[in-house]
């Protein structure tokens, strides 16, 4: 026989809620009737003693002494007698199960419910949605993209110069490649008597400062090991505690995947931030190493923690969050600078991370590495991250020194062809960003769409290419202010949908507060703020003015110009000291790490 | 019993509005503020005076990176 449901707007307005699941349960059969918003709770309990109903589902928006009034209401029905012949389910944003039991009421579902789950439980086919784990698949970046260049005329200059530089660094060597090598032959190694002797091997090609600490325990300030103990109880943690209700930032499946730094120092706080993240929708983290770390040869082995900004990319360390984090979540370790770029790629891949970020032309400027030691450095590392099947992603961060975009992507479009070359899978980076070349040309006086736009349809016109906006998106836009620093995000993230590109990274709203660690509610912060955005925008799209046509043209124009000069060079490292893809007038200048410690083989 | 503030991830965060006749007062009364919630000194993320008094983000790290985290413990 067909239940027979009332559904009751026990508010003075708000029916919306009680109307969705009314029309479910209609689509469903029942035999449903629904009461007027604002009827006083006498009159609605005449309603339910008039028939014989299965159900009553109360409905209550409002959270102000809700509990009172409902318990007045259950009274009132239990007196008419309503409570013998139907079972009455309460809902709303202030009701929790708790609340309702305590109440009496049969069953309760709050803000977190959703219609299916109410009409599960009226099918008597009571459905455990408040499911433990994220239960996902895995995204992917680059799977939908052919990597041709569209605009064949840049395609040509980009091949010329990945050539000249693919030549150039298979003829020379450095301590960072002969080092991965003794490193993965360390990893496998199973004779612990081998591996002294390779480890041995290995420090003899390192600075003292990680000699010390791999072979003294004399770590740099700052730097600990994570005891067996600490280890053990971030286990437990692990096991005992699951997400509930796990959200999804995205509205629609065409929407972008959405990345978060981790690089607190310490992993464990990296990853029951990530487990919280992960909860909140983000699909994928980036682990952001210490600056230290890329200015000396070698790196510290072992659980580490850091009391400073930056968690070392240790192979335990990238292997503890790999394992840590829910199979279906990407993880990318940095490697785009520093002299030890073969070593990170190696030890991200071994350990099962998902992504990689290397740009060999922004990690040889400004406080970066030697332009020919990363061109050598950086090959083998694209060679490394195509073996062990792992995208890279090539930060446009340049911008943020002063380097004009146009030759921040004329170099991560160098990346990208030197990608394909090696059979590695690239992605371009470009910043959403009001970087000082912006600021001081006013690109975006007038709005943040123009620009931004026609920085990704620019790229799109010249490459079939995976697109990630970074690094955090809305850099430079964001204060200190949480619902300022939130709102710049969501805005940039809502422009990143609509524009269909691959994945996005976003800040957390203490970004900018520069003086302490990020902590887990200002993460959660921006994470609702974009989804939030994403949902605003859906399917829509922003309209750009005229302008963005124009600066797409020019950036067009001026890319090609920039890599016309470049190939005129001998070599990209030629071509970077020459300033051609940043000088010191724009705020760049060639980096010295590792400065003459290219060898030809 | 744990302590509630042990149980804290990582910081506190607290947004108010403080009524004061200058930014100079204002931040005078953040550290008032610190120690009447027996909190020590609280690091001022945000502080923006307006003619009536301060809007002010202000954030007091129970735990940095690094330290021993006592919600990870099993007895806390």
């Amino acid at each position: 026989m067909t239940k027979k449901i009332l559904c009751v707007p026990l508010d003075p307005v708000h029916d919306v809620g009680i109307k969705l699941i009314r029309n479910a349960l209609d689509k469903n059969g029942y035999d449903t009737t629904l009461l007027a918003p604002d009827l006083t709770m006498e009159a609605i309990v005449k309603y339910a003693v008039k028939d014989n109903y299965d159900y009553i589902l109360v409905s209550r928006t409002l959270g102000y002494g809700v509990a009172e009034l409902l318990a007045r209401f259950n009274d009132l029905l239990d007196a008419a007698g309503v409570r013998e012949k139907s079972k009455i389910v309460v809902g709303g944003k202030p009701i929790t199960p708790e609340l309702a039991a305590e109440l009496g009421f049969d069953k309760g579902f709050g803000a977190q419910s959703t219609v299916e789950e109410v009409v599960a439980y009226i099918g008597g086919k009571e459905i455990n949605f408040a499911q433990n784990g994220i239960q996902r698949e895995k995204g992917s970046i680059t799977k939908e993209y052919s990597y041709k260049f569209v605009n064949t005329e840049i395609g040509d200059l980009l091949s010329s110069i990945a050539d000249k530089l693919i030549k150039y660094a298979n003829v020379r060597t450095t301590d960072a490649i002969e080092r991965a090598k003794i490193k993965e032959e360390i990893i496998v190694e199973r004779d612990a008597e081998k591996r002294k002797v390779l480890s041995k091997k290995y420090a003899e090609l390192c600075d003292r400062v990680i000699v010390d600490a791999n072979e003294n325990k004399l770590y740099p300030k700052g730097v600990r090991y994570l005891g067996d103990n600490e280890l053990i109880e971030l286990k437990r943690f692990l096991n005992d505690n699951h997400a509930v209700l796990p959200a999804k930032i995205q509205h629609n499946s065409s929407q972008p995947l959405v990345f978060k730094f981790l690089g607190s120092g310490c992993p464990t706080m990296d990853i029951v931030h990530a487990k919280v993240c992960e909860r909140w929708g983000i699909d994928g983290f980036l682990i952001i190493n210490p600056s230290w770390e890329a200015r000396y040869e070698g790196l510290i082995d072992g659980y580490l923690t850091h009391e400073n900004d930056g968690t070392i990319t240790s192979f335990e360390n990238i292997k503890l969050m790999r394992e840590s984090l829910d199979p279906s979540t990407l993880l990318t370790v940095r490697a785009h600078r520093g002299l030890n770029t073969p070593e990170t790629i190696l030890l991200a891949g071994m350990a099962g991370a998902d992504l990689a970020k290397i740009n060999l032309v922004y990690g040889s400027l400004g406080a970066g590495t030697d332009p020919s030691r990363l061109a050598v450095d950086g090959v083998e590392a694209i060679k490394l991250a195509a073996r062990f099947n792992m995208p890279f992603d090539i930060p446009g961060n340049d911008e943020l020194s002063g380097v004009p975009a146009w030759k921040s992507l004329a170099g991560q479009l160098i990346n990208v062809m030197v990608g394909i070359k090696l059979g590695a899978k690239p992605i371009l980076k470009p910043l959403f960003c009001l970087g000082p070349h912006i600021v001081i040309n006013g690109q975006m006086n007038k709005n943040y769409v123009d620009f931004n736009s026609a920085k990704i349809k620019a790229l799109r016109s010249i490459v079939d290419c995976p697109i990630w906006p970074g690094e955090p998106i809305a850099f430079m836009t964001q204060s200190e202010e949480r619902v300022q620093s939130a709102n710049a995000t969501s805005y940039h993230a809502a422009l990143a949908a609509t524009l269909g590109v691959d994945a996005i990274t976003i800040a957390s709203t203490d970004e900018a507060y520069s003086r302490g660690p990020i902590c887990v509610t200002s993460r959660i912060d921006s994470i609702r703020a974009v989804s939030d955005a994403f949902k605003f925008v859906g399917n829509s799209k922003f309209q750009t003015t005229p302008e963005c046509d124009f600066y797409t043209e020019d950036l067009i124009s001026k890319i090609k110009d920039v890599l016309t000069a470049v190939n005129e060079k001998a070599d990209l490292p030629e071509a970077i000291n020459a300033g051609l893809l940043g000088n010191e007038e724009d705020g760049a200048y060639p980096g010295k790490f590792g400065k003459d410690t290219v060898k030809m083989k | 019993m744990a302590k509630a503030l042990n149980k804290i991830m990582d910081a506190l965060d607290i947004e108010t509005y403080l009524v004061c006749n200058n930014a100079q007062e204002g931040r005078k009364l953040v550290q008032q503020l610190g120690e009447e919630l027996n909190l020590g000194d609280l690091d001022i993320m945000y502080e923006e005076f307006d003619g009536y008094g301060m809007r002010v983000r202000l954030r007091k790290y129970v735990y940095k990176p690094g330290n021993k985290y006592n919600w990870l413990s099993e007895n806390e």
